[in-house]
């Protein structure tokens, strides 16, 4: 009965803080807003024995993702925008697809069904904990994406250093 | 990972490292044929190392990669295009006051992610290679940084990509729950996907939404335009045929692995998604003006020719969808190739009413462009009939009356747009403004371009008449996809 109330409490908070972010007119509020879900994602990652995930969420897009979210808020230092209208004219769509897609999950969780189980389960995550078996499976089994990864970062860098160059 | 598995790998292995090479390469000397030389030499020496791996073949490296004769092909295709492009780009950039060297970091690197696309067989693999070709996109797209199109462009594209990807991840999520693995090969294994349950089918709608983006086909069509307007010519090149071809690539194999034509909820999407293509690509072609965009909507086109392929299934139309790619990715990049080294400081060379004239000035360009344009419309000699004819033999031998009908009409509204511009091309030069303005600027295509396209139009007269080489290439590559 615990865990289910710990989970409401999760499920309904986040819908709530989400539908906080998009609403807030003034964008410092969004990303505090966003902050909070943050921590509560971490919460529901707990939940499914993955604290390792849920450590990362904190420090990375809590600590760092959010932090950066924030400069570059006050950056452009939106003053006219806090003031014009929240949304743009194409709303009803936006909400027509996710409408569509709300329905599409509330069919699939319904019929949900069980498949056959990967190679990790429950119990040998349990047995082996979380971290040690991420640690194992991303250095030996997939090496290879892990630094097709890191080639992702260099190429952001390369193209955010590009596009933020001032011309000559 | 054993010696064998760094062989079969070397032709990833080398951009990815030459990537990394040449932006140290930049920091000592800004040279633009430095940036330019070392980028063809190591695409090059890429596609050589084809033949290294090839030896090993087929081999699976890691569950990630499989380097088989299938995505041997795609990745040669993917890299003789990438060297095109590199070509393009060097007039095109040697001309402007761009950052030159990241350009090239940023071509190898999208044509890396490309080919990780065309040889992955396992949904990270699928992941990490999309993205390492979409965010390498973004900064190519908005390149030319002075032009508010390609500014929004970017942004379109990067949102856009960004929405899609998450959509994309769901559905793989979905399917793993479903089928408790990622790997395509044991997702093809008896057993696995008994039947079509809601969750799996909700997981490849998803991952549908997310392929049909990169794709460009209808409902999912709406950026091409935009985007392809906004990046500079050489990148819409890319747009419209790496990083189309490779996601064909993979969609192709993963299809075929998982036997996803037995399901006729997925038939009936994938058809109704190759007729709206067909129909509303052409239809909405007909009133640009703007041969960016014009191309633009025949490539969403040309992608639903290519699904009535995918749909036909079997040995036939893995050889035409192969065929059907090589001329299209030869016909796209040299149409983009003519705008590119036409295309001026002050803009791209895209609006359809400058070029009027230009074949009595111009003969050489304007008959190299009609060419291409003749091989979009699938007219007899060109590369773009074989591959028509091909594709039609496969849908015919499937018996799929309705595409079929819905391709022939649509290839003929294509005709229509395709010859309006060389109307245009052959057309009068407006009285009044002098006789001695013969229509077209005093743009020449140079030494590079010149020897470009003429290898591109010989290529696509040569596909076009003589074939059989390459049938007999497919015949021992693509089609030997295991179903």
């Amino acid at each position: 009965m615990l865990p289910k109330i710990f989970f409401g409490y999760f499920a309904v908070v986040m819908v709530v803080l989400s539908l906080l972010i998009v609403t807030r007119k003034n964008p410092v509020h969004s990303v505090l807003w966003m902050l909070a879900l943050f921590f509560h994602i971490a919460g529901l990652y707990l939940f499914l024995n993955a604290e390792f995930l849920a450590a990362v969420q904190v420090i990375l897009y809590a600590g760092a993702i959010l932090v950066l979210f924030l400069f570059v808020v006050m950056m452009l230092n939106l003053k006219e925008e806090v003031m014009g209208e929240r949304f743009g004219k194409e709303w009803p769509v936006g909400i027509s697809i996710g409408a569509f897609i709300l329905v599409l999950f509330f069919f699939t969780i319904n019929k949900f069904s069980q498949g056959p189980t990967g190679q990790y389960t429950i119990e040998r995550i349990k047995a082996e904990t979380h971290t040690k078996a991420i640690g194992s499976v991303l250095y030996t089994e997939f090496l290879l994406p892990f630094e097709i990864a890191s080639l992702i970062l260099l190429i952001a860098i390369v193209g955010a250093i590009v596009l933020a160059k001032k011309t000559k | 990972m054993n010696s064998a598995d760094f062989i079969a790998l070397l032709p990833l292995i080398v951009p990815a490292l030459a990537s990394v090479v040449l932006l140290l390469l930049i920091t000592f000397s800004r040279s633009h044929a430095v940036s330019v030389l070392f980028t063809l030499g190591s695409l090059l020496l890429s596609f050589l190392l084809l033949f290294v791996a090839g030896g090993g073949t087929p081999r699976r490296v890691t569950p990630l990669f499989i380097m088989d004769a299938y995505s041997l092909f795609f990745i040669g295709l993917l890299f003789i295009a990438g060297i095109v492009v590199a070509v393009m780009s060097s007039r095109y950039l040697g001309e402007r006051s761009m950052e030159r060297g990241e350009y090239y970091v940023l071509l190898l690197l999208a044509t890396l992610g490309a080919s990780v696309l065309a040889a992955g067989s396992h949904f990270a693999s699928f992941f990490a290679g999309l993205e390492i070709l979409s965010v390498s996109l973004y900064t190519l797209i908005a390149y030319r940084r002075n032009d508010d199109r390609g500014n929004e462009a970017g942004l379109k594209y990067l949102i856009l990509a960004a929405a899609s990807s998450s959509f994309l991840l769901f559905g793989m999520a979905l399917v793993y729950a479903q089928t408790g693995s990622m790997d395509f090969f044991q997702l093809a294994e008896g057993g696995r996907v008994p039947d079509l349950t809601v969750v799996l089918s909700a997981g490849l709608l998803l991952i549908t939404v997310g392929v049909g983006f990169k794709l460009a086909v209808v409902p999912f069509h709406l950026w091409t335009p935009d985007v392809y307007e906004g990046a500079p010519a050489p990148v819409a090149a890319f747009i419209a045929t790496s990083s189309k071809g490779a996601i064909f690539a993979l969609l192709m194999r993963y299809f075929s692995l998982m036997d996803l034509q037995r399901f006729p909820a997925v038939w009936y999407g994938i058809a109704g998604i190759a007729v709206a293509s067909m129909l509303i690509g052409n239809l909405l072609a007909l009133r640009q003006n703007n041969l960016k965009r014009i191309l633009a909507y025949s490539s969403i086109a040309h992608m639903g020719y290519l699904l009535v392929a995918v749909l036909a299934g079997g040995t036939v139309a893995k050889t035409a969808v192969g065929y059907y790619l090589a001329a299209y990715f030869a016909t796209m990049l040299g149409a983009f190739g003519v705008i590119a080294f036409l295309s001026g400081e002050e803009g791209d060379a895209e609006n359809l009413e400058a070029y009027r004239g230009m074949a009595w000035s111009r003969p050489w360009t304007a008959g190299v462009f009609v060419a291409m344009l003749l091989s979009l419309a699938g007219i007899p000699l060109t590369a773009g009939f074989i591959g028509k004819f091909y594709v039609v033999a496969a849908g015919a031998g499937a018996a799929l009356w309705i595409p079929l009908i819905v391709l022939v009409a649509g290839s003929t509204i294509g005709l229509y747009y395709y010859l309006r511009i060389v109307a245009v091309l052959y057309g009068r030069v407006p009285e009044g403004e002098g006789g001695a303005v013969t229509g077209f600027p005093g743009r020449v295509l140079g030494m590079t371009g010149g020897i470009l396209l003429t290898v591109l139009t010989f290529a696509l007269l040569w596909l076009g008449v003589y074939p059989a080489p390459l049938i007999r290439i497919l015949q021992a590559t693509v089609a030997r996809l295991v179903p």
